[in-house]
């Protein structure tokens, strides 16, 4: 359970920041073929926009915006967007991941269609890992305890 | 103007070399994540400059802004960190 | 008959000093009320500030706002303005601006944000010029033999308002050379300064007056007892 900051200069500042960087992240995403980023990076970023608003304001804030279902939801569906546009690609008539075949279904000739698949995926790959790492620095920062009376009920037990 | 570029960029690494001192130095833990920070705005500067002597600009600056942001949440992780332990 | 009018005469005088007698005391039960009721909400306000972020904007209007801005920011990063891009500037926008709507317009009130950000623009070069004199002043400190410095520490209160302007200040502050804000407790500045010349810079309050005339704040009447009150009206009347 992380407390929040008592200092409100950092508070302040912390929740104008955050919904820049987290368009920096995206840009980072979405750009990946233009200039340096691509997916990974992009995760990363965002990552570390929601370590940010967790340092400074507390879980209960955080636990406001995205829940824990969700983080592990998001990590879930980066790689079943990953996998799955290997399958479809699959499905039409090609070799695995071969994006050409989306043609198909996007109606855009196969030059397109490869760029497009490969935001997909770079999509994907970025929302699984803003919640790794998300969830990592979570897990470290609380020892995976979720709130005070876990704690009590786990040093209750491990006396017994 | 390549050349002016280059003195900075050398200008800014000699400054890095002197807050270094600090960082091995510095007694205790706090003059080192103060002088960290220092060396992280200098490393922004030495960024720019070799982002205008490739003659690649744009592509330097997106590097530099990731960098600056993540001088900032590290810098604010290991204070709450030590607060914490204190 | 006329000792008749005259006991009239002063029936009347008697009733009408009366009632500016019971007007008179109306004034100073409402003079009282105001001075209690504004400290009240002065106080309240405080608290409220500290607590949190206040409602003072619609959620929708936050949105939009938010929204107009992540885009804006967008357009900046990415030169590019073909509909392919655009169209992924917009979606990621809304998402953003839909996830954290609260987060960064919390205490600005209503239809301010073109004046303050207007002002904040002309805040910008007296503050470069305050920040290059005091850079030669530390320099010629630091690089003198006998280097004489006089760290101290100086609290002040101060009269700014809204959690935004105290920001402002800090950091304007910790930007001077010479002056680090250490810490903001119930209005209370804690600032660390490196010697008395640049503590009485600051103690002028220069910075604060201008920080304040950009948010807007700290430029009501307080009234502090019931004597201020008669000032007000004539002011008052004179503006009706």
């Amino acid at each position: 359970m992380v407390a929040s900051s008592d200092d409100i200069i950092i508070k302040t500042i912390a929740r104008i920041l955050v919904p820049f960087i987290q368009i920096y992240a995206l840009y980072v995403i979405m750009h990946g073929h233009y200039s340096p980023g691509g997916g990974f990076q992009g995760g990363v970023i965002l990552g570390a926009s929601l370590a940010l608003l967790l340092i400074t304001h507390g879980y209960a804030e955080v636990r406001k915006r995205v829940p824990e279902g969700v983080v592990i939801l998001l990590g879930s569906l980066g790689v079943l967007i990953y996998a799955g546009i290997g399958l479809i690609c699959l499905l039409l008539g090609g070799n695995y991941l071969d994006y050409s075949q989306l043609s198909v279904i996007l109606n855009v000739d196969p030059a397109h269609a490869r760029s497009l698949g490969i935001l997909g995926v770079e999509l994907g790959v970025g929302f699984t890992v803003m919640a790794i790492m998300y969830s990592i620095f979570f897990d470290i920062s609380t020892g995976g305890v979720l709130s005070e009376d876990q704690k009590h009920e786990e040093k209750l037990e491990g006396k017994k | 103007m390549n050349e002016f570029f280059v003195a900075v960029g050398l200008g800014m690494c000699i400054l890095v070399f002197l807050v270094l001192y600090r960082v091995i130095f510095g007694p205790g833990v706090f003059n080192r994540i103060a002088a960290i920070s220092a060396i992280g705005t200098k490393t922004l500067i030495i960024l720019l400059v070799l982002g205008y002597v490739y003659n690649r600009v744009d592509m330097f600056i997106d590097i530099s802004m990731v960098y600056a942001l993540l001088n900032f949440i590290g810098c604010i992780a290991a204070a709450k960190y030590l607060e914490m332990e204190r | 008959m006329e000792v008749t009018l005259f006991i009239h005469a002063a029936d009347d005088a008697f009733r009408i000093l009366e009632n500016a007698k019971a007007q008179a005391v109306g004034l100073l039960d409402t003079a009282t009320r105001l001075t209690s009721d504004t400290r009240w909400m002065e106080e309240k306000k405080v608290k409220s500030i500290l607590k949190g972020a206040e409602e003072t904007r619609s959620g929708f209007q936050n949105f939009v706002a938010t929204f107009v801005m992540l885009m804006g920011f967008w357009a900046l990063l990415s030169g590019k303005f073909d509909a392919f891009h655009i169209t992924l500037g917009v979606i990621c926008s809304l998402i953003v601006a839909y996830l954290g709507h609260d987060l960064l317009f919390a205490n600005v009130r209503v239809g301010d944000g073109r004046v303050i950000a207007q002002r904040f623009l002309y805040y910008i070069p007296w503050l470069l010029r305050e920040i290059v004199t005091a850079n030669f002043h530390v320099a010629y400190l630091a690089l003198s033999p006998e280097m004489p410095i006089d760290p101290q520490i100086i609290t002040f209160r101060t009269k700014l308002e809204s959690d935004i302007s105290w920001v402002t200040l800090a950091n304007s502050i910790t930007l001077t050379p010479g002056t680090i804000t250490m810490d903001i407790e119930d209005r209370e500045f804690m600032v660390h300064a490196l010697d008395r010349k640049v503590a009485d810079d600051l103690d002028t309050g220069e910075m604060e007056d201008r920080v304040a005339h950009i948010f807007m704040e700290a430029d009501h009447i307080y009234i502090q007892d019931v004597l201020d009150v008669s000032r007000i009206f004539t002011e008052l009347k004179r503006g009706m």
